[in-house]
């Protein structure tokens, strides 16, 4: 289903002549190319989504299958291309996600199948492959249904069929069979009803189109991280906080529905949009486009006059921005702001049982937050839905107590990515870990090193004791505060601040350097900062920080470091 | 039979019933290749039977329904991901039809047909 670029060196150069054969490392640049197109393309594949419903995210699943195909080769210096075909058809198979992502493994394992140990590839080899591929996607099936990615791999095949009597030059099949999945992508509204109704296209077929696309692109040296102009159906547009921050220039949201006069140019229209304003969007859907875009105070009506001019106007709606934006930063001022994982990276869950402490996770680098802790544990599938569709296989999880460990471990057993436990039994203990995350770093080193930091802080927590009773020689009556040292109950007295006094005592901390408290939500902050000026009398020489956790049950989560 | 009340009586929809959404979204699902009883008697399977209660059970107690479907799934595929596929699919399509939730469905793998090896 792909196809080959030719020299390594000048990848840019149009149009190549085929002095170099397309062997493995070249091909492996084109697989390249495929993944970051149909990345920059993902949200338009996703929104197509309408059949099944149960899968709503082919553009993502799609975008995961391949880049597990490219996790495969990203290292091989393999230049037999049979071979280094073989691998990506093992990890896409590896990494399939979703109907789209099984069906796409099932077109690189036929594909791969017929250039076994094949040197290096030409036109009829080729289109060979892109037969057998066909075949066996559609072995994988009893009632296949069409309007589907299986039509677009098969109208990809009947082209390169068709090419096997005008050309041998693999470029020029390419160019085809790419001409032909758009024009068979475009077919499936009318093959499966349910498309229709939505208004949309099929997105695995969209999908497979930008894969063949993405490597067309590479060898004509057109840009791939600038996604395609495109219709959404009117359904996904997200009208609401598309905006990043304010501009100059996006004072004014302007709506405008339209029918227009004759069949709309799209790429033209963008273009034109362009010269108004930013934050272009196009929707299609109940016989009417919609029009979405930001315009600076002076252009408020030019996109109605622009859009009366392709035909009639039905409805616009202007709205002033700055009043909404305001409401976007006062919502984002309370809201977490996760690191972003980037492909190939390491990325980190938490497991938090705070609003607080969640929020200090997130500012020491966390990707995502699963909320749990002492008394309200985490599933197995709570943790793994934080860390599945990271964009990445490295992945720490952080379970920040002990009873959340084997919840955590089960988690990392269920996945194909690579997810190491770093065992922390307490949120100090997690966050002394966090503070040694490279993302870029070996995943082993890393996690070594965050094993090593976890023992050089001490875990202090206070709590209230449900019950009277007596444990490790420590006599606690029911209502009374209760200390915790790393786990162990050491220490129970009446009143907070002796409680907390004492447990830094307990953990020495007069040998230490900083001592951070979380305080949970069931103490006041005057409660705290009394308690506070106590521990500074007591502890002159230490630096004090307090951080509003939001905790339940413990009053204090005390980390001595 | 699963109810439910209408002012003006009762509807019921069996198992059986229930069933031929069941096998009609599972045909659809890809990776799936066949349906085949849930004893297994001497290795003998029918790969895609006509009856579309063979190779599928439909258990429900009050409100819940609960589905077990005994399948064959294609050599070469990622096992784990057709399976979900498959009892996703049957939710939605079972769940779209009836208008009922369901609450579980089972997959159970009974064995893999080799089109061709790799």
């Amino acid at each position: 289903m792909d196809l080959e670029q030719q020299d390594v060196q000048t990848p840019k150069q149009l149009y190549p002549n085929q002095k170099y054969p397309v062997d493995g490392q070249v091909f492996k640049n084109l697989i390249e190319s495929s993944l970051t197109w149909l990345r920059t393309n993902q949200q338009a594949v996703n929104v197509l989504n309408v059949f099944p419903v149960p899968d709503g995210d082919t553009g993502t699943n799609m975008v995961l299958t391949m880049q597990a195909a490219w996790d495969e080769i990203v290292n091989s210096p393999e230049h037999n291309i049979g071979k280094l075909t073989h691998h990506v058809s093992n990890g896409a198979l590896m990494g399939a996600r979703g109907n789209s992502g099984v069906i796409l493994s099932q077109l690189w394992r036929g594909f791969a199948r017929a250039m076994d140990n094949v040197e290096s590839l030409d036109g009829k080899l080729f289109i060979t492959a892109l037969h057998q591929g066909r075949n066996t996607a559609y072995k994988g099936v009893v009632r296949p249904v069409e309007g589907t990615i299986l039509t677009v791999a098969k109208d990809i095949d009947a082209e390169a069929t068709r090419c096997l009597a005008d050309t041998q030059d693999p470029y020029d099949i390419l160019e085809r069979i790419v001409a032909a999945a758009d024009a068979s992508v475009l077919r499936t509204p009318d093959l499966l009803p349910v498309l229709k109704d939505a208004g949309v296209v099929d997105a695995g077929g969209k999908g497979l189109f930008f894969i063949l696309d993405g490597m067309l692109r590479y060898i004509k040296g057109l840009p791939l991280d600038v996604a395609a102009a495109s219709v959404q159906p009117l359904s996904a547009m997200k009208m609401e906080n598309t905006m990043e921050s304010i501009e100059p220039g996006q004072d004014f949201e302007v709506v405008v529905d339209f029918h227009p006069a004759e069949e709309l140019n799209i790429p033209q229209f963008y273009e034109d949009l362009q010269q108004i304003g930013t934050s272009i969007q196009l929707g299609e859907g109940d016989g009417i486009y919609r029009m979405h875009i930001h315009v600076p105070a002076d252009k408020v009506y030019e996109p109605i006059k622009y859009t009366e001019s392709l035909g009639v106007v039905t409805k616009a709606a202007i709205e002033n921005l700055r009043a909404q934006m305001e409401k976007i930063e006062h919502d984002r001022a309370s809201s977490i702001q996760f690191t972003l994982v980037e492909p190939g990276q390491i990325a980190t869950v938490a497991v938090a049982p705070g609003p607080g402490i969640a929020r200090v996770f997130a500012s020491l680098g966390v990707s995502a937050i699963v909320e749990g802790g002492q008394t309200m544990n985490p599933s197995t599938q709570e943790i793994l839905n934080a860390f599945e569709n990271f964009p990445t296989d490295q992945v720490i999880i952080l379970p920040n107590n002990k009873n959340i460990i084997l919840a955590a471990e089960a988690a990392a057993q269920l996945t194909v990515k690579h997810v190491t436990v770093v065992p922390s039994r307490s949120v100090p203990q997690g966050m002394a870990a966090m503070m040694r995350l490279i993302p870029t770093g070996d995943s082993k080193e890393v996690v070594a090193d965050m094993n090593a930091a976890m023992n050089d802080v001490e875990t202090g927590e206070i709590t209230i004791a449900t019950r009277s009773v007596e444990i490790d020689g420590v006599n606690v009556k029911e209502g009374q505060h209760i200390c915790l040292l790393n786990g162990k109950l050491v220490f129970a007295c009446d009143n907070l601040k002796d409680a907390t006094i004492g447990l830094l005592k307990k953990t020495h901390a007069d040998h230490f350097e900083l001592i951070t408290l979380f305080y949970g939500n069931g103490v006041s902050r005057m409660e705290v900062d009394a308690v506070v000026d106590s521990i500074r009398k007591k502890f002159p020489k230490q630096e004090i920080e307090v951080q509003d956790g939001g905790q339940p049950h413990y009053q204090f989560i005390i980390s001595v470091e | 039979m699963t109810n439910e009340n209408t002012p003006i009586g009762r509807v019921t929809v069996s198992p059986r019933a229930i069933a031929t959404i069941a096998y009609q979204a599972a045909r659809q699902s890809y990776g799936v290749v066949g349906l085949t009883s849930k004893n297994l008697m001497e290795g003998i399977t029918q790969v895609i039977v006509k009856d579309p209660t063979h190779g599928i059970e439909v258990k429900h107690t009050e409100d819940k329904i609960c589905i077990d479907i005994y399948v064959i799934i294609e050599y070469g595929t990622r096992i784990k991901t057709v399976a979900a596929s498959v009892s996703n699919t049957i939710k939605f399509n079972v769940e779209k039809a009836l208008g009922m939730p369901v609450e579980q469905v089972n997959v159970h793998v009974r064995g893999l047909r080799v089109s061709d090896t790799d």
